[in-house]
């Protein structure tokens, strides 16, 4: 039923308002996203502007009200997942997509066992069709694939007996025991040590590896991101703004916003005074802008930039939502592919 | 964990021994002569000063204290001046009946009021949840002798539902007495005709004794369901595709009770008193009763046994709680 051509998810003009005693809030407007099979892609963009509101909402966690989606669709291996039911989502969630987030310390439950949590979560993803036994097998296996020193113990451990990278390869264990057709992880390194980072990222791009996941990372870490993903999406404010190849991001960032997320990363050899930083602030996304939502703070701004902004290819697989690049040119390119 | 326990049956002491002295002071500055009192109201003056030398009523406040401290480590609660019997007698005769009333009081409570705070948060701001509040702000707001004299006139006397008062009818036989506590005593005597009578007249008193503590455990159950509900390791588990019923009942809620169980331990106390007033409504021959009138005449020794064992069961609750606690949280279990 799928071939390689069905995109693992295909988000498209996918908008979600929240509706609030002050009016209603703008929080994602029209995304597109597609991730082919196999694909790691990162989106990035700073906190608030979406990111974590868009990947929830799609798999219906966010609640609603006051959460309104008001287009678009979600397509999961061709399959529409906008408007099933809490039943047939909770089928999807866990067994065909998995998540795993930000703080290890706060997503595992204080007052039960690990192993009780896994063989939980387990047989919800089979759908209730796995044993008991079976689970447990399978936990204590995932426990090992996760490089979880001393499995069968840990099994038996609290949450608060384990420290925040392990409880991390736990929630890793979690997500991926069912095989997922996509990861979502929504910043799973922010809230760890620099030095456990960098082991639960060596895991991550390893799993990756290992089971051809395909995988979205949410961060607002280019560098977390270039460790782990081949592709990026930039986010600003509930929109896309972005989305081309890694390398694309670091040696041609075409969007005024991108470059001044890069120019904000600090050089580790060269001695600054005072860190890069984009000055003002977001739009009120109560009353957006119609236009390009990051005018108001870009130096590069201009009259087209009032006016709703499409999608032009500036490169291979590279795409930009600003009026500084010509539409013609990108039908030249698109042509050439 | 045994030492915890050992360690607060010390301090159980240590509070008894506070208690004591508060008790033994208020009781000792009332007014009131306990001789007169002791010897009747028809004593000549040297009868009652003999009473009063008999009885040691001559002697410093402070001596009484340890004369009566001395007494209580013999396990002698001493002698009613009003009656002249034995308190520690009386005690054992009212105490299980006002156990019997506040156990079947506090289950009430705390069967009704889990489920119900639970259901409340579940259906946050809709028609079920502002029904439940609306029974937990009554049960807050109405007091516990007037709720009693209302179910006693509804229920009891227009609809002839219960009975009145009274731990049994004029014509039912008693069980034989093994714990006191008749409906315990009717089962084991293989009665359960009588065990259901018992039951069916402690309803009407334990409603009354129950809805503040009810009302009690649904507020604070529902706002700590709510309150759970929003957090982290309950989106992980629906992000895990792990049902609704499983994540209420199970991940929210035994995080959710941790609070809630400390408010029907302190719920419980406030039973214990109330069963004073409840008691009385009901005509229940427990010890609330007991104490009342006792308090009525000034008869120091019963009031201060009463106290002295409220507090008691009051500290063995909380302990009990606490011991809860631990079993239901594993952080809490590893500090003790």
């Amino acid at each position: 039923m799928t071939d390689s051509s069905t995109p693992t998810l295909e988000i498209r003009d996918f908008s979600l308002v929240f509706d609030t005693f002050d009016g209603t809030y703008h929080a994602i407007d029209k995304v597109n996203l597609t991730l082919r099979p196999g694909e790691a892609m990162g989106l990035v963009g700073e906190t608030g502007c979406g990111k974590s509101v868009l990947t929830r909402a799609a798999f219906g966690l966010v609640p609603t009200p006051p959460a309104r989606i008001t287009s678009g669709s979600v397509t999961l291996e061709g399959r529409e997942l906008l408007g099933l039911s809490d039943r047939a989502l909770r089928g999807v969630r866990g067994k065909d997509v998995a998540m795993i987030f930000q703080d290890p310390m706060t997503y595992l439950n204080p007052v039960f066992r690990i192993g009780t949590q896994l063989v939980d979560a387990i047989r919800a993803q089979s759908g209730g069709k796995a044993s008991k036994a079976e689970a447990r097998a399978l936990a204590l296996e995932m426990l090992d694939k996760v490089h979880l020193p001393n499995p069968e113990r840990q099994f038996r451990s609290y949450p608060h007996e384990l420290s925040g990278g392990m409880r991390q390869r736990v929630l890793i264990a979690m997500a991926l025991a069912a095989k997922p057709k996509l990861l979502i992880a929504d910043e799973p390194t922010t809230a760890l040590d620099v030095t456990i980072q960098a082991q639960i990222l060596d895991l991550m791009a390893e799993l990756v590896e290992d089971m051809g996941l395909t995988m979205i990372m949410i961060s607002h870490d280019l560098g977390v991101v270039a460790q782990v993903c081949s592709r990026v999406a930039v986010m600003y404010a509930g929109k896309i703004v972005e989305d081309a190849p890694i390398r694309q991001i670091f040696d041609a960032p075409s969007h005024p916003y991108t470059q001044g997320l890069l120019a904000a990363l600090p050089h580790p050899f060269k001695p600054v005074d005072k860190l890069a930083s984009i000055p003002g602030s977001l739009p009120d996304l109560l009353n957006p802008p119609e236009g390009c939502r990051f005018a108001a703070r870009c130096a590069k701004a201009h009259a087209a930039c009032a006016a709703p902004v499409d999608f032009r290819t500036v490169g291979p697989g590279h795409e930009v939502a600003c009026t500084l690049y010509d539409l013609a040119e990108t039908k030249e390119l698109a042509h050439e592919h | 964990m045994l030492r915890l326990i050992l360690k607060r049956l010390g301090l159980m002491i240590v509070m008894l021994l506070g208690l004591a002295v508060i008790t033994f002071t208020i009781a000792n500055v009332a007014p009131g002569d306990p001789a007169r009192l002791a010897a009747g109201p028809d004593a000549s003056q040297e009868m009652v000063e003999q009473v009063r030398a008999e009885r040691g009523f001559d002697k410093p406040v402070p001596v009484r204290f340890f004369i009566y401290l001395g007494q209580l480590a013999r396990g002698d609660l001493g002698t009613s001046v009003y009656t002249g019997r034995e308190v520690a007698r009386d005690i054992a005769q009212f105490l299980p009946a006002t156990l019997e009333l506040v156990l079947f009081s506090i289950t009430i409570a705390v069967v009704f009021g889990i489920p119900l705070g639970v259901l409340a948060a579940v259906w946050q701001n809709k028609a079920g949840d502002h029904g439940i509040r609306l029974l937990a702000v009554s049960g807050a707001a109405l007091p516990m002798f007037w709720l009693g004299l209302m179910l006693q006139w509804y229920l009891a006397l227009e609809l002839d539902l219960f009975p009145l008062g009274g731990r049994l009818g004029v014509f039912d036989d008693v069980p034989p007495k093994i714990t006191g506590m008749i409906t315990i005593d009717a089962l084991l005597d293989g009665d359960p005709g009588t065990a259901f009578t018992a039951l069916w007249h402690m309803v009407l008193p334990a409603l009354a004794l129950s809805l503040p503590a009810l009302a009690a455990i649904i507020r604070v159950n529902r706002a700590e369901m709510l309150e759970v509900l929003g957090r982290d390791y309950v989106t992980n588990a629906r992000a895990q595709g792990i049902g609704p019923f499983r994540i209420i009942a199970a991940y929210a809620l035994k995080n959710a009770i941790l609070p809630t169980l400390a408010m029907i331990g302190l719920r419980f106390g406030w039973m214990l008193g109330g069963t004073v007033l409840v008691e009385g409504v009901f005509d229940f021959p427990g010890v609330g009763l007991y104490a009342a009138k006792a308090a009525v005449s000034s008869d120091f020794e019963p009031i201060m046994a009463v106290t002295l064992i409220l507090g008691a069961a009051f500290m063995v609750t909380n302990l009990l709680i606490d011991l809860a606690y631990a079993l239901l949280d594993p952080r809490v279990r590893n500090q003790i």
